[in-house]
């Protein structure tokens, strides 16, 4: 309705209130308010004490520029960590991915049983890390674990998962995958199931073996869902801290020390809060720059093509 | 009605009034009786009932409430440190213990005009020693009651097999491969975080070592230090009289393995006196002893404590201090004895609990005595904190045969000199 279709003597008035972006803000202040306080507060903060020698023990906190990040990568723990987290990041990435689509797949299928898979794939991620991590301990405990048992009772060798540092990564990448790997199947499964059918129809009516059908019709429709996965993986991977505390507390001698487990233990075993703030921001750094990569990859090659 | 007639004034100065008078009240009625909050260790089923008790005596008798939090050893720790980098002053009283001490130098207020001369001297030297910041000599805790350890092996299992308690590193590695086998170990060791470093220390001293030098330069990597980790290592790896897992083993693991029958051998707190006799927590009832811990060189190994803190953002830090008293006194040490086996502080109370026992338990505290006498601590530098974190995985790389113990020590005293260089532990 225009103001000159408004019956005499109405007439708009300029409302006491801001115009419609300040009523914006003014009703999201509330939750912005918290956010900054719990969210962007604390990250700037501890940005600013990772350039602070910020020792509970020390009588004050002094400015000491970039040696906190000198020192995190002088230090031989953490040369150690840097090695484990690619490791660990990049094993349980490509196989929760790889399985997790290989799984999808299968479920998406019109398999007899499937439902109950389905719906027992719900569990691992409805558990908390803190229990896997406690389950995951005893299940490779050496002498009463289960996994060892059921080895020695069909006769095979047992292995040291907790006190080899290969086995002790193995251990806690296992445990990082029996929790994560069904989040992705579920991801992928959504994914599969909202995907047109037309292409794979006309692929089967032409002849296309499965494999074919899978390699170039359904994993290049994919590739959407396939980045979110790989995104939210990267991220996970470098916060993973609970898991791996619980089985081994990154040991033995840091053979399964992840950048969390190195910045807690900093920060609350030698109360050294400003390299603890140093080796969690080149735990952020480092995960951007991996985001950075995965979508800067396809985007660099999609504009080398055009150029080309 | 009513809400006809309010205006806005009246409901503006009615709310303000409720509003005070909520704010107000319970700060009316709190001052009629001092409250002071406390952060306290436990552990076990049993220990909540000990805290239950003295806090309720102590209310008697002085009329101070005392609310308190319970947490175990670990986390207590872990949030003392929180606690401390906020300058929090929500608990007035914590529990401690010398390992961590330094850590806490500057959160915690110094005891020193609480306590006269006298009152001092009635506690263990050593255990009040380690708990003074070497710089400011501020006395940054109060002994509670005394760690040190000793040997506790199966007599059973040792008779059956004509065998000893070891008094050596010798005598250990013998024993303990006649003892090992058929999913038995003859010993037990941690070999994880606080609990290897504790280890190692001990057999550092033993091997005639020690952390610094008198310069206060790490020293810890000189031949001593090699022998101390090298026979550590080979426990577990060479001799294999040591449960393999014995790498991620803390405390807890360890003596439990014990408690349990599948090792024979073990060395364990006072507190482990009253597990093992308890049939709840024990497969091993009556079918154990005590000796001295083993010796090398030496026969040093650590005399440490639990302690009690008043934090120096506390408000109330006169009833906090009568609190802390009242812990480390008498009535509460003899207590802490008679239902934990928590050696006592104090000179006093431990003479009477010594000269009260009769055979194994008078044997055993002789031998608790003989480890306080000797015992030491690591020292409590700038940046020494830092160093004990950096040694737990120095050791547990040796431990698992990752690296050398020389290189492994090696590599560590280098960057420990790094540390406690910058930290100031050499202006």
């Amino acid at each position: 309705m225009t103001a000159a279709a408004q019956p005499a003597g109405r007439r708009w008035r300029r409302s006491p209130l801001a115009p419609s972006w300040q009523k914006g803000y003014l009703f999201a202040s509330p939750a912005l308010i918290v956010m900054i306080a719990i969210l962007i507060y604390p990250l700037i903060y501890s940005f600013v004490m990772s350039f602070y020698r910020w020792d509970l023990s020390a009588p004050s906190q002094y400015f000491v520029g970039l040696s906190n990040y000198r020192d995190t990568f002088n230090s031989l723990g953490f040369k150690q960590t840097l090695r484990v987290q690619l490791i660990f990041s990049a094993v349980t990435i490509i196989i929760e991915v790889a399985a997790g689509m290989g799984v999808a797949v299968l479920v998406n299928s019109k398999l007899r049983g499937l439902k109950l898979a389905r719906t027992l794939l719900l569990v691992p991620p409805m558990i908390a890390p803190a229990v896997v991590g406690l389950n995951f301990r005893w299940l490779f405990n050496g002498q009463y674990g289960l996994v060892n048992g059921i080895l020695r009772y069909l006769g095979l060798p047992e292995a040291p998962w907790l006190s080899d540092p290969n086995w002790a990564l193995v251990s806690v990448m296992i445990a990082d995958i029996w929790q994560n790997t069904p989040l992705l199947v579920l991801l992928f499964l959504a994914g599969l199931q909202s995907l047109p059918q037309d292409p794979i129809e006309a692929a089967q009516v032409d002849g296309a073996s499965p494999w074919g059908i899978f390699w170039h019709i359904t994993l290049p429709l994919m590739r959407p869902i396939l980045m979110i996965a790989l995104m939210l993986r990267i991220i996970d991977t470098f916060r993973t801290f609970d898991v791996v505390w619980l089985m081994t507390q990154g040991g033995p001698g840091g053979a399964t020390s992840l950048i969390t487990v190195n910045a807690y233990q900093l920060a609350f075993q030698s109360a050294s809060f400003g390299h603890a703030a140093a080796v969690s921001y080149v735990a952020l750094a480092m995960s951007l720059l991996f985001l950075a990569v995965l979508y800067g990859a396809p985007w660099a090659a999609r504009k080398l093509r055009r150029n080309s | 009605m009513a809400f006809d007639r309010l205006s806005r004034r009246g409901f503006l100065g009615g709310s303000a009034a409720v509003l005070g008078a909520s704010t107000f009240a319970p700060r009316i009625a709190r001052a009629e009786t001092t409250e002071i909050r406390a952060l306290l260790i436990t552990g076990g089923p049993l220990y909540p009932k000990y805290w239950e008790k003295v806090v309720a005596d102590f209310t008697a008798k002085t009329g101070i409430k005392v609310k308190y939090d319970l947490l175990e050893f670990t986390p207590l720790t872990t949030k003392i440190v929180t606690l401390g980098a906020a300058r929090s002053g929500l608990y007035d009283v914590f529990s401690t213990h010398t390992a961590q001490i330094d850590s806490f130098f500057n959160y915690f207020a110094p005891l020193n005009e609480y306590f006269t001369e006298d009152e001092l001297k009635d506690f263990y030297q050593v255990g009040v020693d380690y708990l003074v910041n070497p710089k400011t000599k501020g006395l940054a805790a109060i002994p509670r009651n005394m760690d040190a350890r000793t040997q506790y092996y199966r007599s059973d299992v040792y008779a059956e097999h004509g065998l000893k308690a070891a008094v050596t590193w010798e005598d250990l590695v013998e024993v303990s491969q006649k003892l090992t086998g058929n999913g038995y170990y003859g010993l037990v060791v941690p070999g994880q975080g606080d609990p290897a470093q504790r280890t190692f220390s001990d057999l550092l001293w033993q091997a005639g070592g020690d952390w610094v030098d008198d310069a206060g330069k790490p020293s810890f990597n000189a031949a001593p230090g090699i022998e101390a980790l090298t026979y550590y290592r080979d426990l577990i790896q060479k001799w294999k009289v040591v449960p393999p897992d014995a790498v991620s083993y803390q405390w807890n693991e360890n003596s439990t393995q014990f408690s349990s029958g599948a090792v024979m051998d073990t060395f364990d707190w006072p507190g482990a006196f009253s597990t093992l006799s308890n049939p709840e927590t024990s497969k091993v009832v009556g079918k154990w002893s005590t000796a001295p811990y083993v010796r090398n060189k030496t026969a040093i190994s650590c005399a440490i404590s639990h302690a009690m803190a008043l934090n120096s953002m506390s408000s109330k830090k006169d009833a906090a201090v009568e609190f802390i008293k009242y812990t480390v006194g008498s009535e509460a040490q003899l207590l802490n004895f008679n239902d934990y086996s928590n050696f006592p502080s104090r000179l006093s109370v431990a003479k009477q609990v010594v000269s009260e026992a009769t055979g194994a338990k008078a044997e055993w505290l002789a031998q608790l005595e003989q480890t306080i006498a000797t015992g030491k601590e690591w020292p409590k530098l700038p940046g020494f904190s830092r160093v004990c974190t950096l040694m737990f995985s120095t050791i547990e790389r040796a431990l698992s045969n990752q690296q050398s113990p020389e290189d492994a020590l090696n590599q560590a005293s280098a960057e420990a000199l790094q540390i406690m260089t910058q930290a100031g532990a050499y202006n």
